[in-house]
């Protein structure tokens, strides 16, 4: 019994011990690279605006239209429940006013609010703990030179466990380590400005990179692509197959700064909010350190990988204004649907005319079987602005039933992407409550 | 400051770059001819040509078009498979109320342009996406194909003694 209590005592010990070193904060202030459109010697609330675009803090602490920039209250639909982002502007009620630089570096860097109570890594501290104390201090400095708003936080809807914050602790311990960013001398200070941009700012992996169960990233299966909120974040990795390899340095520039590259990809759903809010604003010289470290990414397979056709049958065999090519038989309603409602700005051979964006032959999107981002763009449209055109398509989600959606997806995948879509009337009916 | 080459003239035009082109048409440079429908690049009745291709102008920034040629229904009789679409209209008396014909005329005549012969496939193909609330349909139809073959295909108009 004896034996037996102290056995107990000393894995408890080991177990609170190994907590602690896990949770253990990284004291650094930490050193960021030069980033082009945020030079040290500049104004703090002029970097901080470039780095808060940078960190796009905007795109989850404002809900679009309400004219309440960084007011929070966007909804965050996860697998146990509903968050809702925080109010960062600097009202002192209910936004971040009162909060001092310490507790706002630690907010952002370590996950702990000014009550000490964690936040959930929705909010990726995960990524942002990279951050240099200066840079997060800029951001701070930009927030508090903008309108305060009175908006109280929308209690989250989450059940138990997963409302109980401090379990968070434990989350931390498994999946976060606080630290700093440490650049490699191995590379140019070029990558190294890329990675600080990538990782500590940009969060590319929160969304590119596969979750465990426990919902941490799988760090060997680094940006191989992840389905969130029912959009595929695709596979980023120098796969030259199914990642972005095959990309030339012109069409991943292309892409980050338009959201658009031809024959590769057209940006919607949370991607778009990423060109639309954050990457069309970088200076050149970051968006090209931006993908000098993208190239560098190890190539990665991924799940469920996507192989993208270059000529699908059905694309060589339409002009702009006439289909050929497809199996008569075949989806003969979603043929009739992407006649009416798609084809005048799509056009038959996929190049797109009313704009460049439209153009769907190529992209991974029409590729892929599973067809989840084609029906959600069916679904929700698209509509971001970037410089000063607006890109928009309309949303079908009241138009069409559920039925309707999947025959006009599978039809957009066998049409321009030469394989069969495997979109059900079930699969549409999921996605409309994503 | 907006140049635009629309019917082959110049017109300037001092609008913001996001002002689609359907409101500068109408609105600044006056040629109403051009049809808002649905505001949403689905129904087809603002359609006009940009270097012969059939855009959906209530959807297009003006700062999109660039130097591409503009042509509206106002200037597509003096194409040639404008002038054929338009006596095919006159001949088979396509339009009823008329709202979304400009609209129907520009896509007719660039599947013209385009396929000389159009099959039914050919024409529903192009044509579907626009829409007529009169159901002319089988009158359109009938019109594309009497402008591309110039013969007089059934469905004539009885008064028009010229064309029967």
């Amino acid at each position: 019994m004896k034996r037996f209590l102290i056995v107990v005592l000393l894995l408890i010990v080991i177990g609170v011990g190994a907590y602690f070193v896990l949770n253990r904060t990284d004291h650094d202030d930490g050193t960021a690279p030069v980033i082009a459109g945020a030079p040290a010697n500049a104004d703090p609330v002029a970097r901080g605006e470039y780095l808060a675009r940078a960190a796009d803090c905007v795109a989850c602490h404002t809900v679009p239209e309400t004219g309440k920039p960084f007011a929070g209250g966007v909804a965050f639909k996860l697998p146990f429940g509903t968050i809702y982002s925080s109010n960062i502007t600097a009202d002192e009620e209910t936004g971040i006013g009162r909060w001092s630089d310490d507790e706002f570096v630690r907010a952002v860097r370590e996950g702990v609010r000014k009550d000490g109570k964690h936040l959930y890594p929705a909010f990726p501290y995960t990524s942002y703990t990279q951050l240099s104390r200066a840079d997060v201090l800029a951001i701070k400095a930009y927030l508090f030179t903008l309108p305060k708003v009175r908006q109280p936080e929308t209690p989250n809807d989450l059940g138990f466990p997963f409302n109980q914050r401090w379990a968070m602790g434990f989350w931390n311990a498994a999946f976060f380590r606080s630290q700093r960013f440490e650049p490699d001398a191995s590379r140019s200070p070029e990558w190294n400005s890329g990675a600080y941009l990538a990782g500590a700012l940009g969060h590319c992996a929160e969304c590119h990179t596969p979750r465990n169960i426990g919902y941490g990233l799988k760090h060997g299966q680094e940006l191989a692509g992840q389905e969130l909120q029912g959009w595929r974040a695709y596979n980023i990795t120098s796969d030259p197959v199914h990642g972005v390899g095959k990309w030339s340095d012109e069409a991943l520039v292309q892409y980050l700064r338009t959201g658009y590259a031809q024959g590769h990809a057209s940006a919607n759903g949370p991607m778009g909010e990423a060109v639309a809010h954050s990457l069309q604003f970088l200076k050149p010289e970051d968006t090209a350190a931006l993908v000098a470290w993208l190239r560098t990414v190890p190539a990665r397979e991924g799940k469920d990988p996507i192989v993208v056709d270059p000529a699908p049958k059905a694309v060589v065999a339409s002009s702009a204004m006439a289909p050929g090519g497809d199996d008569p038989s075949a989806n003969v309603d979603g043929q009739r649907l992407f006649e009416g409602a798609c084809a005048s700005c799509h056009q038959w051979n996929g190049a797109g005319q009313q704009t460049p964006n439209a153009g769907l032959a190529g992209t991974r999107g029409v590729n892929d079987p599973g067809g989840a981002n084609v029906t959600q763009a069916i679904l929700q449209g698209v509509k971001m602005r970037i410089g000063q055109t607006d890109i928009y398509m309309p949303a079908f989600g009241h138009a069409y039933s559920d039925p309707e959606v999947a025959a006009l997806a599978n039809y957009v995948i066998h049409h321009f992407g030469g394989k069969e879509g495997t979109v059900t009337a079930e699969d549409v009916a999921k996605r409309r409550q994503l | 400051m907006v140049t635009l080459r629309v019917n082959g003239e110049d017109r300037q035009a001092d609008v913001p770059p996001d002002m689609p082109l359907l409101w500068v048409l109408r609105d600044v440079v006056g040629l109403t001819g051009t049809k808002f429908g649905c505001g949403i690049a689905q129904c087809g009745a603002c359609t006009v040509h940009l270097d012969g291709q059939p855009v959906r102008s209530c959807q297009l920034p003006v700062s999109a078009v660039g130097d591409r040629a503009i042509t509206t229904i106002e200037g597509i009789g003096a194409t040639p498979e404008g002038t054929k679409v338009q006596q095919a209209w006159l001949a088979v008396d396509v339009v009823q109320c008329g709202y979304c014909q400009s609209g129907q005329i520009m896509a007719a005549a660039a599947l013209l342009a385009r396929t000389p012969n159009p099959t039914d496939r050919d024409i529903d193909a192009a044509m579907s996406g626009n829409i007529c609330r009169c159901g002319t349909y089988v009158r359109i139809r009938e019109a594309i194909k009497q402008a591309a073959t110039g013969q007089p295909n059934g469905l004539q108009v009885i008064v028009d003694g010229g064309a029967a």
